[in-house]
């Protein structure tokens, strides 16, 4: 079976850094096309778990791929298009296609080549390739309601710190976090970075025993204050850049 | 590691489009084909090396998928998804799913793809095991196998997979004697296929509601499962009917012909046409079998869907339960 995670140092030496692209500038380009996935999704009415397997499929897609082999946008096509199969939210190529154009100058729709409904499915069996067939994918949303739906306190400030959460969830897309770690994981930190700036402490849940220190040890063994803070500092960078309202430093 | 994929050459290639890099793959070939293991209705399994691990002996099935406008089918792509995720449990009673990958652009022919399985190699199945069987299975070994065909159609039945072709041919028995399920998920994607005109299907273990085109489910692979149980004991087949009617008096001439009232309304043909057979004692039939053992396969073989037992019940069934497996 395929396995989805990697370490720092597989993160730097990519496909795209040996094809001379430096990490920076594939930065940039993992957070364009997840961007694009998330833009042309929500305007074609497409739901969050589509959107955010689509754009699981292009991280995971560069893992063996260079940006320079293969442009960004087209490919973030391709991967909200098998999104939207998969989960059952089948939208038809030509449409996509048609609001990527929208959404795209001249000069980067220009990538799509002169045929690009037949570029999409070609891409798509490479694609499909690249990922192993390994199409269900989760994502920490469901993740976040389950850990809420245990959480005691104020009703109003639980939600909005799950709400916040939320937001959290939807940047954290744009970065390589969903490469790192396990949904569940990501859930529990970002509710943690939630909880923090919304100033909500978690006092008490449900299921409580002496064992647990915090309501995460609940869900997920073994996860320690440098873990968490960690992917709250990947996840704020992009929060940071983006000017979340509210936003604060962590520390 | 292959050496294909990407060039590592200084400047940027010079694409044309997508179509270009899809000829690489082709190079990437991973399986070496060996010989036909076994053609089904739906295409054609075989024994393969997988070259970048080692040279293990994988099963390879091919499937050939139509594509449509966009592409792959939904339908085939939500079942690959299915048997990629059920996967993850590493059911001891289902056969692994090592990998799936395709054939590339060049082996596409008339807007079809052809998708290639690969599963864990299992030598042998249960219809060659039965038939080299030098005398009758031990009640132990019977029991064994019988709870884990049940464990494996109950694990389908808990995902909500019908495997709808139960029989000894796609229960694989591996060498220490554990019995695995295969051939299963991909119903869908059979049903957009071509079938292969040639292949002659046994009707042995269908059960009544399909051979009569009445809606059916997840009991359909009980009674499946019940046929072959009785077969574990008396190393034949239960019902050998040539064709769907002639399957049908088989099952009557077991069950008794169904009252009037259990008779489905949209079943295709009238129940008079079958005579008034009476019900027969399966004891007679498997004489060796453990008394426990009979009742839970009289349990699985009722005519009525609703009335036989799930999966679930037949794990808790006293032949399982009074004393402990081994």
């Amino acid at each position: 079976m395929p396995y989805w995670y990697y370490d720092r140092k597989d993160l730097q030496n990519t496909p795209s850094f040996r094809d001379g692209i430096p990490n920076d500038t594939e930065n940039r380009y993992r957070k364009e096309g997840a961007r694009f996935i998330i833009d042309t999704g929500s305007k074609m009415d497409l739901g969050y778990n589509t959107v955010a397997t689509g754009v699981v499929y292009f991280h995971r897609f560069y893992m063996f791929h260079s940006f320079r082999t293969f442009p960004r946008y087209i490919t973030a096509c391709c991967c909200l298009f098998l999104a939207g199969k998969v989960e059952e939210t089948p939208k038809k190529c030509k449409d996509i296609i048609k609001v990527a154009k929208s959404l795209l100058n001249e000069h980067k729709f220009s990538t799509f080549g002169e045929d690009p409904k037949e570029e999409v499915m070609t891409l798509e069996r490479i694609l499909l390739q690249t990922i192993k067939f390994d199409l269900q994918v989760e994502h920490p949303y469901g993740y976040l309601l389950k850990y809420a739906k245990c959480l005691k306190g104020d009703k109003t400030k639980l939600q909005k710190m799950v709400q916040m959460a939320w937001t959290f969830v939807n940047d954290s897309l744009c970065t390589t976090l969903c490469l790192q770690w396990e949904p569940e994981v990501i859930a529990v930190a970002l509710m943690f970075l939630a909880g923090k700036l919304s100033k909500f402490e978690v006092v008490d849940w449900n299921g409580r025993t002496p064992k647990h220190t915090a309501w995460w040890d609940m869900f997920v063994e073994d996860i320690t204050m440098e873990l968490l803070e960690d992917i709250c500092h990947q996840a704020n960078v992009i929060a940071d850049s983006m000017q979340y309202p509210g936003n604060a430093s962590l520390r | 590691m292959s050496s294909s994929g990407s060039s590592s050459s200084q400047s940027p290639p010079n694409m044309a489009s997508i179509s270009d890099v899809s000829a690489l793959f082709q190079t990437a070939k991973k399986y070496e084909e060996l010989n036909v293991i076994g053609t089904g209705a739906y295409g054609t399994v075989y024994k393969a090396r997988d070259l970048h691990n080692g040279g293990q002996i994988v099963a390879m099935k091919k499937v050939k998928v139509a594509l449509t406008e966009d592409g792959i089918p939904l339908s085939t792509l939500r079942e690959i998804a299915l048997l990629r995720q059920l996967e993850a449990y590493r059911h001891p009673n289902i056969v692994r799913l090592l990998d799936v990958c395709h054939g590339g652009q060049s082996m596409e022919r008339d807007h079809q793809l052809v998708l290639f399985l690969v599963f864990e190699h299992v030598e042998q199945d249960l219809d060659s095991y039965l038939k080299r069987a030098p005398g009758p299975l031990s009640e132990n070994r019977i029991r064994n196998m019988s709870y884990d065909i049940l464990s494996g159609v109950d694990f389908l039945h808990s995902h909500r997979i019908v495997h709808r072709d139960l029989k000894p041919h796609n229960l694989l028995v591996t060498s220490s004697g554990r019995v695995k399920l295969a051939d299963f998920g991909l119903a869908k994607t059979y049903d957009t296929e071509m079938k292969l005109t040639s292949v002659v299907v046994t009707l042995w273990y269908r059960p009544p509601e399909v051979l009569l085109g009445v809606p059916y489910n997840t009991a359909v692979d009980v009674w499946s499962s019940g046929c072959v149980l009785a077969q574990l004991h008396s190393r034949a087949p239960l019902l050998q009917g040539g064709c769907d009617s002639e399957q049908l008096h088989c099952i009557f001439r077991l069950l008794g012909r169904p009252a009037r009232h259990e008779w489905p309304e949209s079943a295709a043909i009238p129940v008079d046409s079958f005579p008034d057979y009476p019900p027969r004692d399966l004891a007679a039939l498997l004489p060796r079998a453990h008394p426990q053992a009979l009742r839970l396969i009289q349990g699985m073989l009722v005519f009525d869907p609703a009335k036989r037992l799930t999966a679930l019940d037949c794990l808790e069934h006293p032949y399982f339960t009074e004393e402990p497996l081994t």
